[in-house]
């Protein structure tokens, strides 16, 4: 009995301390870990004359900007540097970046040749491993299309590093505001994810509202009062030429959207005070209706294989969110949390959907899986609204207005893990921001 | 003349009426102002407005259009707009998330109903709008629901369809641009904003 | 059988029921008013002591308690269980052993394995005195670090590092190592858990409400949990301690055998803990979050990994791109925290010549 109760005793003991009785390696579990930036270093690109010794510092800034603005790396001011990249093909000085922590080290060289031409090479190094990752890239471009090698060579380091598609290059069509809330000027304007290279699109002549790209950002669908109505406009981003979608007097159409195909379009459309969902062929012009309830249904989004869209209606009462197939039909309620939700997208990842939720007069920025499990809400303020997704489905970006009679808009992103809240810098007022995809 | 110096002023605050009316305030409270002083102190929405405002050079006289005689676009000329605006009261609102019609609402209705039937030479756009708690879209679809309640009534009430357009400005107009209730049950309104029919 | 072994078992049995029942090694919530900063934001606490520094801790009365007896076997082993959720949590840990404190040794046979414990450091509860004493519900500080072990923000002058250092002179430290001579170094400020805007309670305005429906988490992998005892495996690795100290003692191995007897439960843990420390999935993609992958590594006699013999034995879950970001970042957690050499009895180096270690992230993409 005693060798009985002993043997059971010792069998629980090297249950739980295995490796008393193993041979070979020894095995350890690591299921915790820490979750933060990854210090990198990101000198100046080197150049064997002036004009690109600048364009080198330049580039460096932008992918260092690029890589800390997602909130996954930290950036290590040059300041601490002990050693200096002076040539992109010696070899790199491991221990000197070892000291200063970085993790990832981003060299690069810079060449202007005679017609204006910038060759950027650029290598990318596990500092601790003391290995390169990867293959080295040369990227070729315009000068003045500087900023975009940079967001290409930081898309390049961002996704060799996180496994994530890239982002950075790519750009943002939004409205930008002037004027105090109760005579509000709206535009048109298009620039990079980054706040940079603003360019307006239209004038302040008339309202303006939600922009969203074609698939492949050529195009932009927008709402315009131009016409005294709210109609759907359809520009193309290269000429500015715009021209508006055929609708009837005495409707109002809003809240367009492309599907995946670039073809088809599918939007709000007011007739008798009742709001319904409709499609459109834009080569042919051709209208099916969607939905028809009394109730409002707006702020429709396809899926990215465009079998399914998701959108927001009030037929429960309140705002909440419904999926249904393409075509039409039954539709199927996703959102059943307290509060209102509204304008729905989907990710272009397919596994998403990030909405604006309304709850005891705050408002979120949230996310849920496509059957509207596993909710979670990212941002909280006094008004969040209008989500559109980075062209990885990493970034949500948003328009984030103040309260009271100085409220301003503008725009903000975050991760979809809810990390990272901030604001994308911009001269004006800005909201209704919509993502392009990732530039050619 | 400088609005400034009446007291009044300061008590309505940064107001203004909804775009397309302020600029015939303009005028035509610069010719009766005391009365208008008056009317605005009698009626809480009327007559507040944005001293930028005078400065626009493209204001739409309707007086010499309207109807002529007595007094003519004066706010005691019952047949001008700007009794329409001012005594029988432009604008209905509602509440949160409403679009029915209160009792209040049908009775202003049933002035704005009757001066269109009686002043045929005005057609009129019920623009609706919302507060600023809700999204845009959402917001546009209820503006264009709260629109189209005013039209239905005065369609009801004898006024050819015909005369009546709806548009809705969601949150894109607010007239009260405070974040409070106070300001927000202003903004949760239909304005029917009367003009001429052009003469062809 | 003798008797001895058999007084040894009993007595073990019983140090066990002690360790289930006895509470000895749950980790009591220290005093909450430590948690009730988490109710203001970075900003605001920024705010709130600009232009003053942060009181000393000596000029402090509510300095949170040092670690008491009883508290010290969790020290050891809390990075097993880590806090999933933002339950009031201690926000520091106690100090490590080799810092000199005016605490008494806690009687745990591993004193001195080193967690990296947190820098002791003035509670910031002195500055929240103007949030409004309604405290809403213990909620995690947001900090741009998560960590198995929430770490409150080390003192401004202290550089930020892995491994908590004490300030000293340069001829001690490794020469290889530059310019950390004369830095104090402390963990950086960390939460348990990624805290979104959302999730802030700011005061003004409670939490929103969840869901009506449920939300479904991520199903666990079995393995992890039926892998554990059913009692927290804080206390079994204590006791596993405790147990292998003494069985050494009633003489049933040899010190004296070339190979030494195995590693200890304890001297597991603190390898596993110093590689934890340095395990960064923050810059992981979702993919990767989903990959685990098994790394086999070989150590150098001085406890250092050979940085080229680190390779990827298998992975599960992900694509192979997504494996190559996991074991990337499982290189450089091992290369990094073993850059000082982990700390392994030398006695036993055959046991710890060749390690298998599994990276799960399982757990941390729920964060």
């Amino acid at each position: 009995m005693m060798r009985y109760v002993l043997s059971l005793l010792l069998a629980c003991f090297m249950w739980a301390v295995p490796v008393a009785a193993q041979d070979g390696p020894l095995r350890i579990e690591i299921t915790e870990g820490v979750i933060e930036p990854m210090p990198f270093a990101a000198p100046d690109f080197v150049s064997d004359n002036a004009a690109g010794a600048e364009l080198g510092r330049q580039i460096a800034n932008v992918i260092a900007a690029d890589l800390a603005g997602t909130g996954l790396f930290r950036e290590i001011q040059p300041e601490a540097f002990i050693s200096k990249i002076t040539s992109f093909s010696s070899p790199v000085q491991f221990a000197d970046w070892k000291a200063i922590n970085a993790q990832a080290l981003i060299t690069g060289a810079v060449s202007v040749d005679d017609g204006g031409k910038v060759i950027v090479r650029f290598r990318l190094f596990d500092v601790f491993a003391g290995q390169e990752l990867g293959d080295g890239l040369q990227l070729v471009g315009t000068q003045a299309g500087w900023r975009r090698i940079a967001h290409k060579v930081a898309d390049q380091v961002y996704s060799r590093i996180t496994g994530e598609a890239p982002y950075f290059d790519s750009r943002v069509v939004f409205v930008a505001e002037t004027g105090p809330k109760d005579a509000r000027q709206k535009r048109l304007a298009i620039m990079d994810y980054d706040g940079a290279n603003v360019k307006y699109l239209t004038d302040s002549s008339s309202i303006v509202l939600a922009p969203r790209f074609s698939p492949n950002g050529d195009r932009v669908l927008y709402t315009s009062y131009e016409s005294g109505f709210p109609r759907i406009y359809l520009l193309d981003v290269g000429s500015v030429q715009r021209r508006v979608l055929e609708s009837q007097d005495g409707t109002m159409s809003f809240a367009p959207r492309f599907g995946p195909d670039g073809q088809t379009v599918v939007y709000s459309l007011t007739r008798g005070g009742n709001t319904d969902l409709y499609r459109m062929d834009l080569n042919t012009g051709a209208n099916t209706r969607l939905t028809s309830a009394p109730s409002i249904e707006t702020a429709p989004s396809f899926s990215p294989d465009g079998s399914q869209i998701v959108f927001e209606s009030d037929r429960s009462g309140v705002p909440q969110i419904y999926v249904m197939p393409a075509g039409g039909g039954e539709a199927r309620r996703i959102s059943f949390g307290q509060g209102r939700y509204g304008t729905p997208v989907w990710s272009p990842r397919g596994d998403l959907i990030a909405f604006t939720k309304q709850s005891k007069g705050r408002f979120h920025i949230g996310v849920m899986r496509t059957d509207g499990s596993e909710e979670r809400l990212l941002t909280a303020s006094f008004l969040d609204e209008g989500p559109t997704w980075a062209p990885n489905g990493r970034v949500i970006m948003f328009t984030r207005e103040t309260q009271g009679a100085q409220g301003r808009a503008s725009l903000y992103t975050v991760d979809i893990t809810g990390r990272n809240p901030r604001q994308v810098p911009t001269s004006t007022g800005a909201s209704d921001p919509a993502w392009s995809p990732l530039q050619d | 003349m400088d609005f400034r110096a009446f007291p009044w002023r300061a008590a309505c605050g940064r107001r203004k009426l909804s775009t397309t009316t302020d600029k015939r305030v303009g005028r035509n409270t610069m010719k009766h102002m005391s009365k208008v002083a008056l009317l605005c102190a009698g009626l809480a929405l009327a007559a507040c407005t944005n001293a930028d405002r005078f400065d626009d050079t493209n204001t739409v006289d309707l007086n010499g259009a309207g109807a002529g005689g007595f007094a003519p676009g004066s706010a005691q000329d019952p047949n001008s707009p700007l009794y329409f605006q001012q005594a029988i009261g432009d604008r209905v609102l509602f509440a949160v998330d409403q679009s029915t019609l209160s009792p209040a609402a049908m009775g202003t209705l049933d002035g704005q109903a009757q001066w269109l039937m009686s002043n045929a030479d005005y057609t009129a756009i019920i623009e609706g709008h919302a507060d600023e708690q809700g999204t845009r879209e959402y917001n546009l679809a209820l503006g264009a629901r709260r629109a189209n309640s005013v039209q239905e009534y005065l369609v009801s009430k004898g006024v050819a369809p015909s005369r009546l357009k709806v548009v809705s400005y969601g949150k894109e107009r607010p007239i009260e641009i405070c974040s409070s209730e106070a300001c927000y049950a202003k903004n949760r309104r239909a304005v029917t904003v009367i003009s001429v029919v052009p003469t062809s | 059988m003798n008797t001895g072994q058999v007084i040894s078992g009993a007595g073990h049995l019983g140090l066990i029921a002690f360790a289930l029942f006895g509470g000895a090694f749950q980790s009591e919530p220290l005093p909450f008013e430590v948690t009730e900063v988490t109710a203001i934001s970075a900003e605001e606490f920024a705010a709130l002591t600009q232009g003053e520094s942060i009181p000393e801790a000596v000029a402090n009365v509510d300095t949170p308690e040092p670690p008491q007896e009883g508290e010290a076997p969790a020290l050891t082993s809390e990075a097993d269980t880590p806090p999933e959720r933002s339950e009031p949590e201690v926000a520091e840990t106690p100090p490590p052993d080799e810092v000199p404190e005016p605490v008494e040794p806690a009687p745990v046979p591993q004193a001195d394995v080193s967690d990296e414990p947190p820098v002791m450091q003035p509670p910031q509860e002195d500055t929240a005195l103007l949030v409004p004493e309604e405290s809403p519900r213990p909620q995690q500080r947001p900090a741009p670090r998560v960590a198995p072990e929430p770490v409150a923000e080390p003192e401004p002058d202290v550089q930020v590092d892995d491994v908590e250092r004490q300030e000293v002179s340069p001829s001690e430290e490794p020469a290889e190592v530059v310019e950390e001579e004369s830095e104090a170094t402390a963990p950086e400020e960390a939460t348990t858990e990624i805290v979104t805007e959302a999730e802030e309670n700011d005061v003004a305005n409670a939490a929103p409400a969840q869901s009506i429906r449920p939300r479904t988490r991520p199903t666990r992998p079995e393995p992890t949990e039926t892998a554990e005892p059913a009692a927290p495996e804080t206390d079994n690795s204590a006791v596993n301690d405790a147990l292998a100290e003494a069985l050494g003692q009633s003489g049933t191995s040899s010190n004296e055998a070339p190979q030494g007897p195995p590693l200890t439960a304890g001297e597991k843990d603190a390898l596993r803990v110093a590689v934890q420390n340095c395990w960064n999935v923050g810059s992981l993609s979702s993919e990767a979050l989903r990959t685990t992958v098994v790394v086999a590594v070989e150590m150098a006699e001085n406890g250092k990994p050979v940085t080229s013999s680190i390779k990827m034995l298998s992975s599960s879950g992900g694509n192979g791109a997504a494996a190559k970001q996991a074991f990337e970042a499982a290189r450089r957690a091992i290369i990094r925290c073993g850059s000082g050499g982990f700390d392994l009895p030398v006695e036993k180096y055959d046991h710890w010549r060749d390690i298998e270690m599994t990276f799960n992230p399982e757990r941390m993409r729920i964060k």
